[in-house]
């Protein structure tokens, strides 16, 4: 099947969402574009997207429609609010939400699709701006593995990883796993470098010896060098980190599980953001543990 | 004066807050979900009704008494709520704990249809609501505060207007925050004695008198050193309860570390089943984080 003749629709087109697009269209998909500003489906239009009114519209005349929206209600919303994807979805189409949201949610709508005989994939990403514009994010994909081999050739223009976790749900829960650990890893590069500096030792040469051994990661890396040059631009925003972490937290708070360390660092970005650090990179967090530790 | 009165929500609490009410010498016509929760109260001379809006009808003042935030909003303002039949000048108090931001909503929603608002979350437990014993925390118009406060005083001893519509709900915020982590240091102090091969009842006994007293110990202590978790407060309640200061606070964009480490244990709790025990069985989570 030449990628002409597969219907592809598009809802979301903010700062990852565009891109996203865009790089679909660039693989030679016709696309149905739609995004609550009407002025964001310009730049789409100009590359020969067909712009809609609704959710609804777009939906009616695609194969497949990938959601890229903010979070779990702006998601619950699209699919199933008024003029929403699924009173324009036909049976056997696949709805593809790539916002990041609550597993627990995502189960829930995938069952109402398939009340209507439409398929449903979560394959949040990662990667940031960077990733989407170059096409190299990584996805996280839950759904019938049938389901995800149809759409494969279209994830393959949005990213380089692209890996298949498990059913309906298992690519939020990876996701939300992914932030788990780099929340982590954060505080506690911030942590460290905060113990150095009052040991009278310099951060940058322990990050260098840190490079070497188990405490190697791609976040000693990248945060630790932001941390050291004090050069807090974005990267990944606190604001939107916040708000990943309490998917995550609310998620463990609905089902009964216990994250400590997950719920201490939620508590540290919410202090940045009440200092008005929402818009700087995370790798701020270290002013939290440094503002902690002030006055001696 | 104040005499007829509505009371919406029978279960542990209300029930024996709207008895209270009834020994006061006050009229009241209830509504509870379940219709065998109301038989008791018509027993004792209450007006069973058939919704929230039939126990407003013609009431100077109208109680709720529910547990989440949505059934607030429910009884209230939705269909067949109080809105619909509480008149003009009638005064709507939630004595439930919920949301400070879905309280002012509420009291502005209700302020359009010139009907007052108070919130004034308890505390206290189930034993306070039937011995007339409980705390009362209140926001809303000082004026309004006193024409209740009589109303307020058969149902609890230590009643304090805080400042406006849902000061009431924060300052119950505040006392969750600091009762939880309390009962957080008291599981962990227990199981650390008994590590170290103590008699927890001596302890319960000898930390009674000192500066770690309190009634967090005196009470939920004491059901630890029993192993007695018949609740007293269900888990799942506080569990609700921290979720609600934990919404705040992420609102706000400040960091309470100790809350959000006691509700990480509050969720293995309720993962473990615990949800319908009393909150000090919160023990055996720190017990089992660390088996000998």
């Amino acid at each position: 099947m030449s990628n002409m003749n597969v219907n592809v629709g598009f809802i979301g087109l903010g700062i990852m969402g565009k891109p996203m697009a865009l790089n679909l269209i660039k693989g030679g998909y016709p696309l149905r574009v739609y995004g609550r500003r009407v002025e964001s489906m310009a730049p789409l239009a100009a590359a020969g997207a067909h712009a809609c009114a609704s959710p609804e519209e777009v939906a009616r005349a695609a194969d497949m429609t990938f959601i890229m929206v903010s979070d779990t209600q702006d998601v619950e919303q699209v699919i199933l609010g008024p003029k929403g994807v699924l009173s324009g979805a036909q049976p056997g189409a696949i709805v593809v939400d790539m916002s990041t949201i609550s597993p627990v949610a995502t189960r829930s709508l995938a069952s109402r699709l398939m009340d209507h005989g439409v398929e449903m994939l979560d394959a949040p990403v990662s990667g940031g701006e960077t990733g989407a514009v170059n096409g190299t994010l990584s996805l996280m994909v839950g759904g019938k593995p049938e389901v995800f081999t149809r759409v494969k050739p279209l994830f393959e223009r949005l990213g380089k990883k692209i890996v298949h976790i498990g059913a309906n749900g298992a690519g939020q829960a990876a996701k939300a796993c992914n932030q788990i650990v780099a929340s982590m890893t954060i505080e506690g590069v911030a942590e460290a470098f905060t113990f150095a500096r009052r040991n009278g030792v310099d951060p940058g040469r322990v990050r260098e010896a840190l490079l070497g051994g188990f405490a190697n990661s791609r976040i000693l890396e990248v945060h630790g060098q932001r941390m050291l040059d004090r050069d807090f631009r974005p990267g990944f925003k606190v604001r939107l980190h916040q708000k990943d972490l309490r998917i995550v937290m609310e998620t463990a708070h609905q089902m009964g599980i216990a994250l400590p360390g997950s719920a201490l660092v939620a508590q540290h970005l919410n202090a940045l953001i009440g200092s008005g650090d929402g818009e700087l990179d995370s790798s701020a967090l270290v002013q939290v543990i440094e503002r902690l530790n002030e006055g001696r | 004066m104040l005499t007829q009165v509505g009371f919406i929500g029978l279960g542990v609490m209300g029930k024996p807050m709207a008895m209270n009410l009834i020994k006061g010498g006050y009229s009241l016509r209830v509504y509870g979900r379940r219709k065998e929760a109301m038989a008791p109260l018509v027993e004792a001379g209450a007006v069973a009704c058939g919704s929230a809006e039939e126990a407003a009808r013609g009431c100077d003042v109208i109680f709720t008494m529910v547990t989440t935030t949505r059934d607030v909003q429910e009884v209230v303002l939705g269909e067949r709520g109080v809105i619909a039949g509480a008149r003009p000048g009638a005064i709507v108090v939630d004595m439930g704990t919920i949301s400070p931001a879905a309280t002012r909503a509420i009291a502005a929603r209700l302020a359009e249809a010139g009907i007052e608002a108070l919130d004034a979350p308890v505390s206290g437990g189930g034993i306070g609501a039937i011995s007339g014993n409980l705390s009362i925390m209140v926001g809303g118009k000082p004026e309004i505060f006193e024409q209740v406060k009589p109303l307020f005083s058969c149902m609890g001893k230590n009643i304090v207007h805080i400042g406006p519509n849902s000061a009431g709900q924060v300052a119950k915020a505040c006392n969750q925050m600091v009762m939880l982590i309390a009962l957080q240091g008291l599981a962990e102090a227990f199981t650390f004695a008994r590590r170290n091969g103590l008699d927890s009842a001596r302890v319960y006994e000898a930390l009674s008198g000192g500066a770690a007293q309190s009634r967090v110990l005196e009470v939920l202590g004491k059901r630890m050193v029993e192993r007695n978790y018949d609740p007293g407060i269900e888990a799942r309640l506080h569990y609700k309860d921290i979720q609600i200061v934990l919404d705040e606070a992420h609102t706000l964009g400040m960091a309470l570390p100790g809350t959000a480490l006691v509700m990480q244990m509050f969720n293995a709790l309720i993962g473990r089943g615990g949800g319908n025990q009393d909150s000090s069985q919160l023990i055996e989570v720190i017990e089992a984080i660390s088996k000998p």
